[in-house]
């Protein structure tokens, strides 16, 4: 195995090395560097933006989803996508109307000009960071995860992990953002590729669909419903899913960057769609590769049943070609989320342009040290740390939505407002505030608090405001 | 123009319509996985389908969103 190992590395790292010279020749200016000049068309928008939301999470952390909390978890994931896909219709429209004439540099830099104050852009810079460092750190573990078992005792996990961060940071730094939507590109295709041929596998193993559920069901029938067997699919908690994967957009700065980028409305419309048909092509596989983990691996800890499925039950290119793919789409993912990050810090620092680069540039290795540190002690729960991370963000949807929606200057309360009931999700994640109030989740109670304040708060702006 | 924002309108209310019925017993109800249909639960095979018409609806309201690009720019 390890010669298709190497083959597919060499081939990869190929197509990256040449992505990167041919980015770098073209990248100079700052926008240029941080924003691929603005100029990114249907296809490669739709590739990068799929491969910055599908990632080691849906590769991995799917998988074993559905192989221990069953079928609900298509709901969950792809159904919430549909509506994510047919909301950036309408946000994306919105947004690039005031990204034009805000000069969009970042998010954060587009709230402050929306605003009026640098407070809209810290709360959104902070929200970004807090929850992307564990997102970003969640697909180093991911692939560190993975590499451990197909190089059993080559090298710690946390040599993996530095290696990893190392090709990233080298990739952003000589290519940009266009190199990271070629890397992007390549990671989408290459993702699609092998879990249709490890889907493939499971469902053969099998002989067929029917059958392969009817040995789900003789092992847990529970699988084949929702709650599900832990009693985790209730429709608050998928309710409550589907509203954060909506506001993904909005407030995941890599993807609203994305968003921005394209070249024109029309390429937007385009990429949204793609990205829906997209999204069932890469989750259907992956019930598949958890129901063959349900009926042959049930009581697996996580990374052996990843291992076996993924790797050691397949035929040895493909699990060469699993192990590269797992590597890409981490790769593209991470390198998105940190250079997302540095540009939204970027879009805040003002004064000369050369100087705001060159804290940019120390800021993207500082934050990549941090994540690196994270994904030392990340658990394995891949799917619900990225649910975390999403539900973290959403509670800071009301500024970006309000900035983007209102042609006034939006009520700063909005800012205050979000930026509670952000402190207050993140004090139920660390555990000093509950998850329940009586028998609703406090997402939903969070979201239903946002929405009537918000409105509220718009409503009776002209009132203050004279 | 009038046309294409009644079109909208009209891919929104099934859009909000869908997500509704999405988080009901009629798409997930609880413990009950028949019928099922070409061996799929029917929990999984109603979401699936019911994420196959989200996708086409994002289709249908790529080609009716009444904004374009002069709009964006007149903004």
């Amino acid at each position: 195995m390890r010669i298709w190992i190497y083959l597919f590395f060499g081939f990869f790292f190929a197509l990256l090395a040449f992505a990167s010279w041919k980015s770098y020749r073209r990248n100079r200016s700052a926008e240029e560097f941080m924003l691929a000049g603005k100029s990114i068309g249907p296809i490669l928008g739709f590739l990068t933006f799929s491969a910055a939301l599908f990632s080691a999470f849906t590769f991995m952390g799917m998988p074993d989803f559905f192989r221990n909390n069953g079928i609900g978890a298509w709901t969950f994931l792809a159904f919430s996508d549909g509506v994510m896909v047919f909301f950036i219709l309408w946000f994306g429209y919105h947004l690039r109307r005031n990204a034009k004439e805000k000069n969009f540099q970042g998010v954060a830099g587009l709230m402050v000009s929306s605003y009026g104050t640098k407070w809209a852009g810290i709360a959104m810079f902070t929200s970004a960071f807090v929850f992307l460092i564990p997102y970003v750190a969640i697909q180093i573990r991911g692939i560190s995860i993975f590499l451990e078992a197909a190089f059993p005792g080559l090298l710690p996990s946390w040599v993996w992990s530095l290696v990893m961060v190392m090709v990233m940071l080298a990739y952003a730094e000589i290519g940009g953002l266009k190199a990271i939507v070629y890397s992007d590109a390549i990671q989408g295709i290459i993702l699609l590729l092998v879990i249709w041929l490890i889907g493939g596998t499971c469902i053969s193993a099998f002989g067929n669909v029917p059958n392969m559920f009817k040995a789900v069901e003789k092992v847990n029938a529970s699988l084949l419903s929702t709650p599900g067997p832990n009693g985790l699919f209730t429709w608050q908690f998928l309710l409550g899913s589907m509203i954060a994967v909506v506001m993904i957009p909005v407030t995941q700065p890599q993807l609203t960057t994305r968003l921005v980028v394209i070249k024109d409305l029309a390429s937007m419309k385009k990429m949204a769609y793609a990205v829906g048909i997209f999204a069932i092509l890469v989750i259907a596989p992956t019930i598949f590769i958890g129901m063959y983990g349900a009926a042959r691996y049930p009581d697996l800890p996580t990374s052996e049943f990843l291992s076996q499925a993924l790797l050691f039950d397949q035929a040895a290119p493909v699990a060469a070609i699993a192990i590269v793919g797992l590597f890409a789409a981490c790769l593209s993912t991470t390198n998105a989320q940190i250079f997302a990050l540095g540009n939204e810090l970027r879009s805040l620092l003002t004064g000369n342009e050369k100087t705001a680069m060159r804290y940019t540039r120390i800021a993207l290795f500082v934050f990549a040290a941090i994540v690196m540190v994270f994904s030392t002690f990340m658990s394995d729960e891949l799917v619900l740390l990225a649910r975390v991370s999403f539900t973290g963000t959403a509670m800071m949807a009301p500024i970006v939505l309000v900035a983007v929606i209102r042609k006034g200057r939006p009520a700063k309360a909005i800012i205050v407002v979000s930026s509670i009931a952000f402190l207050t999700y993140l004090m139920s994640v660390i555990g000093i505030v509950p998850d329940h109030l009586g028998p609703m989740r406090l997402d939903l109670i969070l979201y239903l608090f946002l929405l009537l304040l918000t409105v509220a708060i718009q409503a009776l702006k002209p009132v203050f405001t004279g | 123009m009038k046309l294409q924002k009644r079109y909208w309108m009209i891919c929104v209310i099934l859009v909000v319509i869908l997500v509704v019925l999405g988080y009901t017993p009629l798409m997930i109800p609880r413990d009950v996985y028949k019928p099922m249909l070409l061996g799929i639960p029917y929990s999984l095979w109603t979401s699936i389908l019911g994420t196959i018409a989200l996708v086409a609806l994002t289709y249908i309201g790529a080609k009716v969103h009444p904004g374009s690009d002069k709009k964006e720019t007149e903004s």
